[in-house]
């Protein structure tokens, strides 16, 4: 891997922590267990590995946004989490600070003197 | 699913061990579930290859489990900086005492080779000590305030809450950036160089002139100066003519607005020489008796501790003048290497 490549690596998993803490957290607006939400945000367009996502649902819950609990499926105890009521609040004000951003990088973007495109 | 097994324990391995049989379940859980998935999209159970990249894709068992640890760091970014200057500070300052002290105790001990040798080996070993205890105290400082985020929320660096007022002010350097000597400034140092020098010269003939109304007592006492300072005081006086020929020089090609940190450096080696002149000088012998046949048993033992008291105090000086010089060498090699790197 040249330098560049390396650079621009690290800056796309920079650009998508975030992004994928705040998809996490829509997702889990209905509950899921680690796997199948894994297939509803590959099913998205959102591909995320194992190892991210489920140290990732511990943090959160961890920090309470996430409320979770063991339940048997399918003849299988599974651990099942959704958005706890901090989390439904702060994913709220997540999603207003990300449609902020957004709107800004475009209209950087859209300006006249943007050379990127 | 014996591989799977093999792997959930390697993985419980590396797991913070409260929360191990938690996590493992809930891993295999998962990993249960995307086979089973798996299994059923190509109908029949996964080959041992198909299970091996499964777990290959999965990650390296210490690497999978590291990502459950609440913290990746022993020193986190936020104090790092704080860190890496206390560290520099403190170990300049552990070698500088080091040096102070091997240079007053080398001349307590028995001569020889040996004892400066095993002074010197003592103080890469307290430098390690030092570096690993302040990392130590670092580490514990930062688990508590990630784990606890009161603590040392006052601490600078730390504090959200800082006043800009609380900056330092400007150093001298910075203050002097692009303000250099004047042509006045340089004139005024040579003249007065040149009448230190005069003075200096006039001290042999004249030595009230240094000595004030001590000469008289001087005089009167049973000592008298040894050899060794007559080529200590040439040495000076040689370093002064040096500096003010040097300066001169500097002032007619019209490169007097500052003394480059090269020409410090050379200052400083040269004044190393008289210093040295001193410490070689024989038998440590700097003041000698006038009449030793009469006095030799009255003052004997009062002149050897007076000459191994000079000694000691031109070894720490020289251990000073040689450190000054090492951090100045240093520091210009880092601003050259700086430069450099900035011009690309």
């Amino acid at each position: 891997m040249t330098v560049a490549e390396t650079t621009f690596e690290n800056l796309r998993l920079e650009l998508r922590r975030g992004c994928l803490t705040l998809a996490v957290l829509a997702q889990l607006k209905q509950e899921h267990y680690g796997y199948t939400l894994r297939k509803e945000l590959a099913e998205h367009g959102l591909e995320i590995d194992e190892s991210t996502l489920y140290p990732l649902l511990r943090r959160l819950e961890t920090q309470g946004l996430l409320a979770s609990e063991w339940r048997e499926e399918d003849k299988r105890n599974k651990r099942f989490y959704r958005l706890s009521t901090d989390g439904e609040q702060i994913l709220a004000r997540l999603l207003d600070e990300w449609n902020a951003i957004n709107s800004s990088v475009s209209r950087i973007l859209d300006a006249p003197n943007a050379e990127i495109k | 699913m014996e591989l799977l097994d093999r792997y959930l324990q390697a993985v419980r391995k590396y797991l913070p061990l409260r929360r191990q049989d938690d996590i493992i379940a809930e891993l295999r859980a998962n990993m249960e579930s995307q086979i089973e998935d798996r299994e059923s999209e190509v109908g029949r159970p996964l080959t041992q290859g198909e299970f091996d990249d499964f777990l290959r894709k999965m990650g390296h068992p210490m690497v999978v489990a590291s990502r459950y640890q609440p913290q990746q760091y022993l020193i986190g970014p936020t104090i790092f900086p704080m860190y890496l200057y206390v560290l520099r500070i403190a170990l300049l300052w552990v070698f500088v005492i080091c040096m102070i002290v091997a240079a007053v105790v080398t001349p307590l001990t028995p001569p020889g080779a040996q004892s400066v040798f095993d002074a010197l080996l003592r103080i890469p070993g307290i430098l390690i000590q030092t570096a690993a205890w302040i990392t130590l105290v670092f580490a514990a400082f930062d688990f508590a305030r990630t784990r606890y985020p009161s603590v040392g929320s006052q601490i600078e660096g730390v504090n959200k809450n800082w006043s800009p007022s609380s900056l330092p002010p400007l150093t001298k350097d910075a203050t002097r950036a692009g303000k250099g000597r004047s042509f006045a400034q340089a004139v005024i140092e040579i003249v007065f160089s040149a009448l230190f020098l005069v003075w200096l010269l006039l001290i042999p003939k004249h030595p009230f002139l240094m000595l004030g109304p001590g000469v008289a007592y001087l005089q009167s006492a049973p000592y008298q100066l040894s050899p060794a300072w007559w080529s200590f005081f040439w040495c000076v006086v040689a370093l002064n003519v040096i500096q003010i020929v040097w300066k001169s020089i500097d002032l007619v090609r019209g490169q007097w607005q500052s003394s480059g940190p090269m020409q410090q450096i050379l200052f400083k080696v040269f004044g190393l020489v008289p210093i040295t002149v001193l410490l070689t000088a024989p038998d440590h012998n700097y003041i000698s008796l006038k009449n030793p046949a009469v006095d030799a048993a009255h003052y004997g033992q009062n002149l050897s501790q007076i000459n191994n008291g000079i000694h000691l105090a031109f070894s720490v000086i020289c251990a000073i003048v040689v450190l000054q010089l090492s951090f100045d060498l240093a520091k210009w090699i880092w601003e050259h290497y700086r430069n450099r790197i900035a011009a690309g």
